[in-house]
């Protein structure tokens, strides 16, 4: 048996004789898929926006023939939460930043929606938080929802006009009452008129009838052409059985990165330093092993471990994709890829971990250290590419983004391997830099 | 060091004493100097104050993988050598949970394995029973009239005398005697301490 293979075999024998810290090293990337599954689906979720209603918005409004409870549709908005306040309020939470913004409903809200005939406006102010932006974004989502529903009564009132002008009658236009004789009546009496004994009147009777026609005509493709307007593109959203945000490939990729960023550094961290807190380190360089050995073989170990970890936690989505029947299912097929990805990932990480163990040297320190470093580097590399120099520049350099980049390449791209060839030279790459430097460091942990 | 000899380093607390030992060992790197060692390098045990051995294995498994880590021809007999000659546990209990005496002996177990031509132990008695002590004694007597070389350091001159050939005493990592029993007793009687 290779020298490698029995410090690999003592070091497992090792971790599964501590079986609170072997569960855990189970458990915890769960938890933190799960975590961050949560997270991501309900992070900014509903933003707290200011309401000031100066228009007093009724409960109903009618338009057209058809009934709106307004302030339902404004209150049950899923987009943001929208808290009532007067107007001075607003102002103080959107200044303190207990709201995000404010949105106002001018007194002239309702009568202007009810006459039909000019666009009522309601007034958004952002604070310069972060949160602006997607504020926005949501506002007009929720626009764009209410507007929805009152196109079609606006539509319908307009083409009972449109009915009133063509069949005839007495019906409302806006807010006044009117008859008008319609233009299928119209047609009837020119239509008359066209055979009276008198040719010049019967001749413009009969031009007159003709146009009235073509008025008709024209008029029955109003319905249509007023959809289109309304409604340029038109979006159909169809319910399926798509992957919930707590399944989905991004939470997956993001869920593997995050749990094998934190085991692995504090395993490599707590691996090397456990050898100079039990002395057997001075014992394995006597000639038996050396420092370079003992330096890949705790990388080797880590990603060993970190590589078991990360498939557990890929199974645990698979069944549960599989039990759901989730749309897309998993991949299985690319297991034997996701394996090797997650190898390099946690050699990675455990090289970070073991280099930070060379420096603090004993285990409490590294244990403080790695969560230190490992902390931002992580939350660096959940930053949206472009957003930030720094944190760009910070994740090309720290496996965090890599790794999450090439298990979401592996397990979902449909042409990955331009992605795993790429992130997998890099974090290799990383690995044997930093491992190259933790060789250098590590006598210290022989002082 | 000479075969067939064993060297006493002696000195208070601080002196340096196992900062020697770890450095004949090879397991400290020198800042300055150079340690001269015979072609091939003798194979050395080193048995260092505190009980270098993994807490989680027990006393076979520590004495097994470091016998295979060593190459030795026969690992499995080295270690059954070993715990009689060590009186150890040889069941599954972890060497964390061994007595501290116990710990010791494993200590000193594993520096022993393979029959190294060069001993290094440093303050072996420390925590051991005066029987212990005793067989200790003797397994070193052996390994120096078969050839061996053993360097023992302690802080008491008066444990050693007895066994060392050749005393040395340290003070500030300097040499500031050496000789043998009977000549540091003459040239040092306060530090000899009557031997």
């Amino acid at each position: 048996m290779s020298k490698l293979a029995l410090l690999l075999g003592k070091d497992a024998r090792r971790l599964g004789r501590s079986p609170l810290l072997l569960v855990a090293l189970v458990v915890y990337p769960l938890l933190i898929a799960l975590l961050l599954g949560l997270v991501v689906r309900y992070a900014g979720e509903r933003p707290r926006v200011a309401l000031v209603d100066e228009a007093g918005l009724p409960s109903t409004i009618v338009i057209g023939d058809e009934r709106f409870d307004l302030r339902a549709l404004f209150e049950g908005a899923a987009e943001v939460e929208l808290v009532r306040m007067p107007a001075d309020e607003a102002e103080r939470q959107v200044a303190t930043g207990q709201a995000v913004a404010s949105l106002t409903i001018p007194q002239d809200f309702t009568v202007k929606l009810r006459r039909l005939n000019e666009s009522p406006r309601i007034v958004l102010r952002t604070s310069q938080s972060a949160l602006g932006t997607q504020v926005v974004e949501k506002m007009n989502a929720l626009t764009y929802a209410i507007n929805l529903q009152l196109q079609k009564a606006y539509v319908d009132a307009n083409l009972g006009f449109v009915d009133l002008l063509k069949r005839g009658g007495t019906g409302k236009l806006g807010e006044s009452e009117v008859t008008v004789m319609g233009l299928e009546q119209a047609r009837e009496e020119l239509e008359r008129l066209a055979t009276s004994p008198d040719e010049s009147v019967a001749a413009a009777a009969e031009e007159l009838a003709y146009f009235v026609g073509q008025v008709e005509g024209a008029v029955d493709q109003v319905g249509e052409y007023l959809q289109a307007t309304a409604n340029p593109i038109e979006l159909v959203s169809e319910k399926e059985t798509g992957r919930t945000w707590l399944l989905s490939a991004q939470v997956q990729a993001y869920a593997l990165g995050l749990s094998l960023a934190f085991v692995a550094v504090l395993m490599g961290a707590a691996l090397i330093t456990g050898e100079r807190e039990e002395r057997t380190l001075g014992r394995l360089v006597q000639g038996l092993v050396g420092l370079g050995g003992v330096v890949t073989e705790k990388v080797v170990f880590v990603s060993l471990l970190g590589a078991s970890i990360g498939l557990v936690l890929a199974l645990v989505f698979g069944a549960v994709v599989e039990i759901g029947s989730v749309s897309g299912g998993q991949p299985w097929e690319r297991l034997p890829l996701l394996t090797a990805g997650l190898v390099l990932v946690s050699a990675a990480f455990g090289a970070v971990g073991l280099l930070l163990g060379t420096l603090t040297r004993d285990t409490s320190g590294a244990m403080l250290l790695a969560l230190l470093v490992g902390l931002p580097i992580v939350l660096l590399g959940v930053i949206p590419a472009g957003s930030f120099p720094l944190a760009d520049t910070v994740s090309t350099v720290a496996p965090f983004g890599h790794a999450v980049d090439l298990a979401s390449a592996v397990l979902y791209d449909a042409d990955p391997w331009g992605t795993v060839l790429r992130e997998a030279a890099w974090l290799l790459g990383l690995t044997l830099v930093l491992t190259g430097i933790a060789r250098l460091t590590v006598r210290r942990l022989l002082l | 060091m000479r075969a067939g000899e064993i060297v006493a380093v002696v000195g208070p607390n601080g002196a340096g004493k196992s900062t020697l030992l770890a450095l004949l060992a090879g397991t400290l790197p020198p800042t300055q100097g150079a340690i001269l060692r015979g072609t091939p390098p003798p194979r050395a045990g080193w048995a260092p104050q505190q009980p270098a051995q993994y807490g989680h294995l027990s006393p076979r498994e520590n004495l097994e993988l470091f016998a295979r880590l060593a190459d030795l021809d026969e690992p499995r007999a080295a270690v059954e050598r070993m715990l009689e000659t060590m009186a150890l546990p040889g069941g599954r209990g972890r060497a964390a949970h061994l007595s501290v005496g116990n710990q010791q002996r494993l200590n000193i177990a594993l520096a022993l394995l393979g029959e190294p031509r060069v001993l290094l132990l440093d303050e072996p008695t420390a925590s051991l029973d005066p029987e212990r002590r005793r067989a200790l004694w003797t397994l070193l007597e052996e390994l120096r009239d078969g050839g061996g070389a053993v360097l023992l350091s302690s802080h008491s001159p008066r444990e050693v005398a007895h066994l060392a050939d050749r005393v040395l005493v340290l003070l500030d990592g300097r040499v500031v005697f050496e000789g043998s029993p009977e000549e540091l007793e003459r040239a040092m009687p306060d530090l000899a301490g009557g031997v």
